[in-house]
């Protein structure tokens, strides 16, 4: 919780809050989402449906939230090249296609058909940003992009949603161990964390040195 | 227009290609979800009954 109030205190304090205007709205719902879990949970405890309901719906949320943050960066990396405006077409279209498979998926479902739906388009648009995330990370490599605010958090983006589903492979391996259990929990905090690193250490005009090719003579 | 279709393929290429992947990691999982968001811990799922 820490990281994130502090990545969003440093974007507004660099003048990069608007820049970074989805990346930072993720951090404040999280924020929000963990204080209102949070709340719960001590006051109806892990196991009871309240916790639960509250769990999946703010999970939702945030999971539309990062998939809009993800846009936001590929917005930024495709922009010299004129093509933001078709990005944000693909992105209502995989919006928009998520979630009307999603509703292919819960229809036949009868009962809590919008908690049904709320935990499928969470897990669907999380897939959707982690193969987002992987085609950004190929754009970034091909453009040779050197801005490195953008490089870091495209990075990291990446970095979590991989470790994210390593955690899920882990815990279906291992389900015995209880230090899986409280991976995913700690994987939470890796988003803010590195986010706030990178605002902190980088400026917006910070670039990174492509390595230098040597010709060898042969 | 092109450009357009380019989009469309692009987008229905992705979705197909992450619900390829979500149905190759979960198809044999016992934990039917996998959460990415927070600290906090992940409640049961199915959903228990609402009261």
């Amino acid at each position: 919780m820490g990281a994130g109030v502090c990545f969003v205190a440093f974007s507004v304090i660099r003048a990069s809050f608007l820049k970074y205007f989805f990346l930072n709205l993720y951090v404040v719902l999280s924020l929000f989402a963990d204080l209102l879990r949070q709340s719960i949970l001590r006051f109806y405890g892990v196991e009871s449906p309240q916790y639960s309901y509250a769990y999946y719906y703010t999970d939702c949320l945030l999971t539309i939230a990062l998939f809009v943050a993800v846009i936001s960066l590929a917005s930024r990396v495709f922009a010299e090249l004129r093509l933001a405006k078709y990005v944000r077409f693909v992105a209502v279209l995989l919006l928009l296609g998520t979630a009307g498979f999603s509703y292919a998926v819960v229809a036949q479902s009868s009962e809590r058909l919008g908690t049904t739906f709320a935990v499928e388009l969470s897990q669907n648009l999380y897939f959707v940003g982690l193969v987002l995330t992987y085609l950004l990370w190929g754009a970034v490599l091909k453009l040779q992009e050197t801005r490195t605010r953008l490089v870091q958090m495209i990075l990291s983006l990446g970095l979590y949603f991989s470790a994210y589903a390593g955690s899920y492979a882990l815990l279906n391996l291992a389900p015995k161990y209880e230090v899986v259990q409280y991976l995913a929990p700690i994987l939470g905090c890796f988003l803010p964390v590195s986010w706030a690193l990178t605002i902190m250490r980088h400026t917006e005009d910070s670039r990174l040195t492509p390595a230098r090719l040597v010709a060898v003579p042969r | 227009m092109s450009r357009k279709l380019g989009a469309l393929a692009l987008a229905l290429g992705i979705l197909v290609g992450a619900m390829g992947l979500k149905t190759l990691v979960t198809a044999h999982g016992k934990t039917a979800v996998i959460m990415a968001n927070g600290v906090s811990p992940v409640p049961k799922y199915p959903l228990p009954p609402a009261n």
